[in-house]
């Protein structure tokens, strides 16, 4: 099997560039995420050096319970992670449970047709087969919900004054907020539909690229990669709708009232 | 229902805003035909009053009547369209002047014709040619106009005034408040906070005083 062997110091280069290049621009551009971007570098390295043994053990042991764990672990940390970048909206304690829907019902639309009809696992929790989609699945639903809630939750707090006023003159929630949903759904989609135009023209995807590098036909390689692409579209679609109806329901109260945090 | 009887009325209400109680004990009865004016230092309490009379603001206590009927017993968005709201700085809708007055009968489904926007313009001293014009691009005088057509549009009962003329220069100011002195006809009432006394003189009608979280009658 063809791999590229890069030597740890090697790897030290890169560090020492992503380190040097990104603090820079933060310093001079005066945006404050140095530690964001320290502590994001390194624990990055250690995560994946941690997840790539626990693959190993994971994939060698095929255990229901596993897979059932390292996929709870990967909703719960794309919730919380998801729910973190919130800065306008509700406390973590009212955003968490809601992120975490959002994704997990995203999620099951998407990956739940694939497995039953698509690439069936073999056996039924094959980790090989559902954790490296559901990774890639349950990220992008982390995205989307996170960037649903800020342009929501940031929108319902700049424009108070012109969503009151349609509720005064009759407008339900839904009607009020509409503008809002709909901009924030559009921007959210962006990035996946992007990638849908671009994909082999600007970038290559790394799964579908190293299934070819090792020795997989291309066209096997390639329906997989399809299938991986069009499920981005699902979750981001489904995750992001019910992200969106679940912002509307926290911002307004039973009788219809704007309830704004923080 | 006999002419006297109230178009809105407030039975012992009380606001709490960020655990401060705001308003308490306040009862207050508007009549139709009526311009009431609620005169009040800033933080008195008197917007958070006519925020939560257009139902803007939780009530922690009491309730509201629409001509006699409890407001919880019709839904919030039927209350909003009989009790409008013009609050202190109106924001334009995107779109034209048209588009902004046709705005709420537009969330029910219903659209104007192009000769109601024009006789609703007229009754706000609006040329019927302004329809076209965008509204955010509009001076202060001319959106306060738009807001009270807007208001109009929804056919309320009862509309209510946050400091309309706030930000208006002496001219415009007296035209806006011919304006809403207007408004009181038909049977509608009309409820102006400010916090001028000048202003309230020139509505006339009954006249309130918020202070310490209640509301209190000054006489005619």
């Amino acid at each position: 099997m063809n791999y590229i062997d890069i030597a740890p110091w090697r790897l030290l280069i890169v560090l020492a560039l992503v380190l040097v290049t990104s603090l820079v621009v933060s310093r001079r551009a005066r945006l404050q995420l140095e530690k964001e971007l320290v502590v994001g570098i390194f624990r990055g390295a250690l995560q994946l050096l941690a997840v790539g043994y626990v693959l190993v053990v994971l994939f060698a042991a095929q255990r229901a319970a596993w897979v059932f764990l390292m996929l709870s672990v990967m909703l719960g940390v794309g919730a919380w992670t998801s729910a973190h970048r919130v800065e306008s909206g509700p406390p973590l304690r009212i955003l968490l449970p809601r992120a975490l829907l959002a994704i997990f019902v995203g999620s099951v639309a998407a990956l739940l047709p694939v497995f039953a009809f698509v690439i069936q696992p073999d056996p039924i929790f094959d980790g090989r087969t559902i954790i490296p989609i559901s990774g890639m699945i349950v990220a992008n639903a982390m995205n989307v919900v996170a960037q649903v809630n800020e342009r929501i939750f940031a929108n319902a707090k700049a424009e108070r004054t012109e969503i009151e006023q349609w509720l005064a003159l009759g407008a339900t929630p839904k009607q009020a907020l509409e503008k809002y949903v709909r901009n924030a759904l559009r921007s959210a989609l962006i990035p996946t539909i992007n990638g849908l135009l671009t994909v082999g023209l600007v970038s290559l995807p790394g799964m579908m690229t190293g299934q070819i590098m090792s020795g997989i036909a291309p066209e096997h390689a390639i329906r997989y990669q399809l299938v991986i692409m069009y499920q981005l579209v699902v979750v981001a679609a489904v995750s992001g709708a019910v992200s969106a109806w679940l912002a509307r329901r926290t911002l307004f109260n039973a009788q219809g009232q704007l309830q704004l945090f923080g | 229902m006999s002419v006297e009887s109230p178009c809105l009325q407030a039975r012992d209400l009380a606001v709490s805003l960020g655990g401060r109680v705001v308003l308490k004990g306040v009862n207050f009865v508007l009549r139709p035909n009526e311009v009431a004016v609620i005169e009040g230092p800033s933080g008195s309490g008197k917007s958070t009053f006519l925020r939560a009379l257009a139902t803007l603001e939780p009530l922690s206590h009491g309730s509201l009547l629409l001509e006699g009927r409890e407001a919880s017993a019709l839904s919030v968005m039927a209350y909003r369209v009989r009790v409008a709201y013009v609050p202190q700085f109106p924001v334009m809708f995107a779109g034209d002047v048209a588009a902004n007055v046709r705005a709420g009968p537009r969330l029910r489904g219903v659209e104007l014709s192009d000769e109601r926007v024009s006789q609703l313009l007229r009754e706000v001293s609006m040329d019927p040619a302004m329809h076209t014009r965008v509204a955010r691009d509009l001076s202060g005088g001319e959106k306060q106009r738009v807001a009270i057509a807007r208001a109009l549009a929804n056919e309320p009962k009862v509309i209510l005034f946050d400091e309309p003329t706030s930000a208006l220069d002496p001219t415009v100011t007296d035209q806006i408040l011919s304006l809403i002195l207007a408004c009181a006809t038909k049977g509608r009432a009309v409820l102006v906070v400010t916090h001028l006394a000048a202003q309230a003189d020139r509505l006339g009608g009954a006249r309130y005083e918020c202070r310490g979280g209640h509301i209190e009658s000054k006489g005619a």
